[in-house]
């Protein structure tokens, strides 16, 4: 595929067609139809120029921009494919489908589902390919969510080699944060043939940039800058074309081996790039990682796997899986993430929860807070797939294992997203007992892996532990095989160390000794709970004494007092005799739990919501209204009765109760409408007065809150819309709303809507401010 | 550039808040600097009049309505402004409504302030490239009559999908949720402060300041 790469590119399409007249406000790609002309001088130029490839007219030709242009995606592509593939059929330059971001964002950072930009791309790649395009160019990329949709729609429906390029800025990072490391690692993941960096910056600044994808990637990197940064009272850019040129040169040592230019180059640029000679930069070594956009994990240390996200033993996590309550997971993710974890599992298998629905849900959610890679841990390949579809960046996979059924299902998905996987030693005939036998499958795994061109590093060899209690003769196998793993196939490992010490007394110190002994073994990734003080200095010392952490900085600022990352702690501090009620009025969260600990021993549970808490709340509510204290403190004082709430709630589940459910409500912000802080202040503060509350997000459609109103019979839904262009969006849902058989009531609220407003688009009852919500809550579900 | 903590208080209707308030506000600015930085783009555009209102013809962009008519009566050139946080606040916000909904509240009028505040800074930048130019106050679309639509426009003027990797939705609402877009008349003329105040404020039904009898700006 490589040869097939051109060496040198095009420059940019819009500055010429600016240069040449085109009327501002134009959609340039409709040129395609409404003067192809035009079009076509730019292309025949920079053929003349050298150009061995040139990209067609076609960045922004996607249904959501051309919406009200009278065009069809389809149309505008075909005809730019058309034009250029007639202007390099004199030269045999090849032909590039250019495809640029949609224009609005992706989830998790904006609303688009990341399966509706896949079908966006698809119609762009089928149309361009149909058209007869030679490559795909996907460029000028910030969101690497969006990124993986186009580079999907590409492979799924083309054969076509895939060029991929993302803008980066000074920083070293795209707008939405994406390191040139992760870019790398997940498209070639992916499958695309060539990665780099257009646009944005000038020749000399992306240097380090195309250092960094260099080193991440086997593949040909592509460089396209700008001339330079370009003046905002003349519109000029800086740079000409010698100096670019020259510029260029140093990107090539850098490693950039398809070049071009972006804003402000013309073909004069080309044409010097094209009279220059290029050294060519040697290939890196190219150790494993897996990443998310903002965070590129390197293998080549110790790497501490999150195992907390895994209902198994966990009642509260079960719980929330049940509610499809992600916050929980995400409130766990960012504990241990703040705890030193590197990667975290996430499982959510349990019965009564649909994980095919649930696991991709999971991601996002942990996602859209936490910057960690994710192994996704699950035995339902459907589950597996969708998570790994929607998953930003490069995944680990937990797993697969020496049985013909896993290898056949997981392997080809673990290819597909260009993830990494687990492999278990055991196969039909279960755990073998010797070491030896577990490195047979372990090889086995890696041949099926390798067979099917997934690279050697990202195969993790779990060699698994056994219960020491039980089989004691297996801790010493389990150790042999993972120093087996090492030596003789130089696969990372990976496993779960707490299982060793289950049964036994004291069991932190046998886990202990047992993760001391794994890593000299030359375990590399032990599943560990990061929340375990004692597990962590374990790992701490290791690495100095591997020589990891070097200097032994990071362990002398462990001990040293100072906690690494995290939140701050709660410095307020709490006298001796405090009430729970003053606890919650002071927002101290930590004293408020320990308090509700202590006067479950004595109170029943409802007693304390109704004489303490909710009290408590009341005083700090009626403060609020009346100017005495602030937002900040209101919510704080909340946060303090959740985490008593926290406490009943345990308490009550342990006898197998409920109780704290004082009735159920939808919370969304309208259709069209991306500022959700203040509905979500809302939310926390009614949960803490016991009201279950389910969040729709964002953006959300009328229907999509009708359907979920209807389905689990809502009294109440609350509105929350910011802008007047949104209104509308709340009109329609209530209208929608009003019209089902058993309408519940519903309030509105949010920075311009008003009590008049509400009146008048049939809305129950107006709520200026979370105050306001709480006593309507009140009032709804006090009527039997 | 420092994010204006006072006005950040301002915003949550905390002005005159106690000292954990503060604190905590204080905490979040330190925060939000360590990690991120403002970008702004801006672009000047000659003026033209028309029945549809004022023209920026190099921009393929009106603006119609009595605000921008008597803000731009005496300028020849007006300035596009596009000002972010960029998605990392979005991403940081999140995280921090997750652990602590008090200090996301704080942290979300910090990104607010923080993003105002770039605006002046990329109007002092403006002023430096005009010297001997008077300039109008700064403002919106969304302002008075100024109508929310002019968000997608301003944007496809200013490039600022490439330049700042700011989108509109079709409600024209922006994405990052921290991103501005303005205008900024030019003119040889010294213009007299025409907009601060409640007449055009599309919150003025709504406000607490004002239902308590007092002004926001104060």
């Amino acid at each position: 595929m490589e040869n097939k790469l051109p060496v040198l590119l095009d420059g940019a399409m819009g500055t010429m067609l600016q240069r040449s007249g085109m009327k501002p406000g134009t959609i340039p790609e409709t040129l395609n139809i409404t003067d192809p002309e035009t079009v076509a001088a730019v292309h025949r130029a920079y053929i003349r120029a050298g150009s061995g490839a040139v990209y067609a007219n076609t960045f922004g030709a996607n249904s959501l921009k051309l919406k009200h242009s009278g065009y069809t995606a389809a149309e505008v592509i075909a005809a730019g494919v058309r034009i250029a593939k007639e202007c390099a059929a004199e030269t045999g330059a090849l032909t590039g489908l250019d495809v640029g971001p949609l224009g609005v964002m992706v989830e998790p950072l904006g609303s688009l589902p990341f399966e509706e930009a896949v079908k966006l791309y698809r119609e762009m790649m089928c149309a361009g390919a149909e058209a007869g395009a030679d490559l795909i160019a996907i460029e000028t990329m910030s969101d690497l969510a969006e990124t993986r949709a186009a580079v999907l729609a590409a492979k799924e429906e083309t054969d076509l080699p895939v060029l991929v390029t993302m803008s980066f800025d000074e920083t070293g990072r795209t707008f939405t944060g994406c390191t040139p490391a992760s870019m790398a690692r997940t498209l070639e993941g992916l499958g695309a043939d060539a990665v780099g960096v257009n646009c944005s910056l000038g020749p000399a600044e992306m240097v380090p940039i195309v250092r960094e994808i260099r080193e991440n990637t086997r593949l040909p990197v592509i460089a396209k800058p700008n001339a330079g940064l370009p003046d905002p009272v003349t519109g000029e850019y800086g740079v000409d074309a010698e100096a670019f040129a020259r510029a260029m040169r140093e990107l090539a040592e850098a490693g950039a081996e398809i070049r071009g230019g972006c804003c402000g180059t013309d073909p004069a640029y080309i044409a010097a790039l094209a009279r220059m000679e290029f050294p060519r930069a040697k290939r890196p070594e190219i150790t494993g990682a897996v990443c998310t956009g903002p965070v590129c994990v390197r293998t080549d240390g110790i790497r501490v796997i999150g195992e907390r996200i895994n209902p198994t033993g966990k009642k509260r996590l079960q719980q929330a899986l049940l509610e499809e309550d992600t916050d929980y997971l995400v409130e766990m993710a960012i504990r241990q993430a703040d705890a030193g974890a590197d990667l975290l599992d996430v499982n959510v298998g349990y019965p009564g929860v649909d994980e095919v629905q649930m696991l991709p849900r999971a991601v996002k959610a942990i996602q859209a807070a936490v910057d960690l890679p994710l192994q996704l841990d699950t035995t339902n390949p459907a589950a597996l797939e969708a998570a790994l579809r929607v998953y930003s960046g490069k995944a680990a996979v937990n797993s697969v294992n020496g049985k013909e059924e896993s290898l056949r299902t997981v392997l080809p998905l673990v290819k597909k997203y260009g993830a990494a996987v687990v492999g278990l030693t055991l196969d039909e005939d279960g755990i073998p007992d010797t070491a030896e036998k577990r490195l047979a499958i372990a090889e086995k795994i890696l041949d099926r892996a390798l067979a099917l061109g997934i690279p050697r590093e990202d195969v993790w060899i779990d060699c698994l532990t056994l219960t020491v209690s039980a089989q004691q003769e297996q801790a010493a196998e389990t150790l042999r095989a993972v120093r087996l793993v090492t030596e003789k196939l130089g696969l990372k490992t990976v496993l779960g160390v707490s299982n060793i010490s289950f049964g036994l007394p004291n069991r932190m110190l046998v886990t202990q000794a047992f993760l001391c002994s794994a890593l000299e073994a030359g375990l590399t990734m032990p599943i560990v709970n990061p929340n375990q003080k004692e597990i962590m200095d374990i790992i701490a010392a290791r690495r100095v004494l591997s020589g990891e952490d070097a200097e032994c900085r990071a362990y002398v600022d462990r001990f040293a007092g100072e906690t690494p990352s995290g939140g701050p702690a709660e410095t307020k501090a709490a006298p001796a005799e405090m009430t729970l009620g003053e606890a919650i009025r002071r927002g101290l969260r930590k004293e408020a739990g320990r308090l509700t600990r202590d006067a479950l021993g004595t109170r029943k549970e409802m007693e304390l919501v109704e004489q303490e808490l909710i009290p408590a709340l009341e005083q700090t509510g009626e403060k609020y209204e009346q100017g005495k204290v602030f937002l900040p403190q209101l919510l704080s004082a909340a946060q303090a009765a959740q985490a008593a709430f926290e406490e009943i709630r345990g308490s009550l589940m342990k006898k197998g109760e409920k109780g704290t459910d004082r009735g159920t409500l939808i919370m969304a912000t309208v259709r069209g409408d991306i500022h959700d802080i203040g509905k979500n202040i809302v939310i926390t503060v009614l949960e803490n007065y016991g009201y279950r509350v389910r969040d729709l997000g964002r953006d959300v459609p009328p229907e999509t809150i009708v359907r979920e109103a209807r389905e689990k019979k809502i009294r109440l839904v609350g509105l929350s819309a910011l802008m007047t262009t949104t209104l509308p969006a709340m009109e329609e849902t209530v209208r929608q709303l009003k019209a089902l058989p058993e309408p519940p009531a519903v309030m509105v609220g949010g920075a311009v809507v008003t009590a008049d407003y509400a009146e008048r688009i049939g809305a129950d009852w107006y709520a200026k401010d979370v105050r306001d919500a709480v006593k309507i809550c009140a009032r709804v579900f006090s009527d039997p | 550039m420092k994010i204006p903590v006072e006005e950040a208080l301002r915003y949550i209707g905390a002005a005159e808040a106690d000292a954990e308030t503060r604190r905590m506000a204080e905490e979040a600015a330190a925060l939000l600097e360590s990690r991120l930085t403002p970008r702004y783009v801006w672009r000047a555009f000659r003026t033209a009049r028309s029945e549809a209102g004022v023209l920026l013809p190099e921009a393929g962009i009106t603006l119609p309505g009595k605000l921008a008519g008597s803000m731009l009566a005496e300028c020849g050139t007006a300035v596009l402004l596009a000002c972010t946080l960029g998605a990392g606040f979005d991403r940081l916000e999140k995280e921090w409504e997750t652990r602590d909904m008090a200090r996301a509240a704080v942290m979300d009028a910090c990104g607010s302030a923080w993003a105002e505040a770039a605006c002046d800074e990329a109007e002092r930048g403006i002023a430096g490239r005009f010297p001997g130019m008077y300039r109008t106050d700064r403002f919106s679309p969304g302002y008075g009559d100024l109508p929310l639509r002019l968000q997608a426009d301003f944007l496809r003027a200013l490039d600022a999908g490439r330049k700042l990797g700011v989108t509109a939705n079709e409600s024209f609402l922006l994405l990052p949720c921290k991103s501005v877009t303005a205008v900024i008349g030019l003119s040889d003329r010294p213009q007299g402060a025409k907009i601060r105040g409640c007449a055009v404020c599309g919150l003025r039904e709504n406000c607490e300041y004002r239902r308590r009898g007092r002004f926001c700006g104060e």
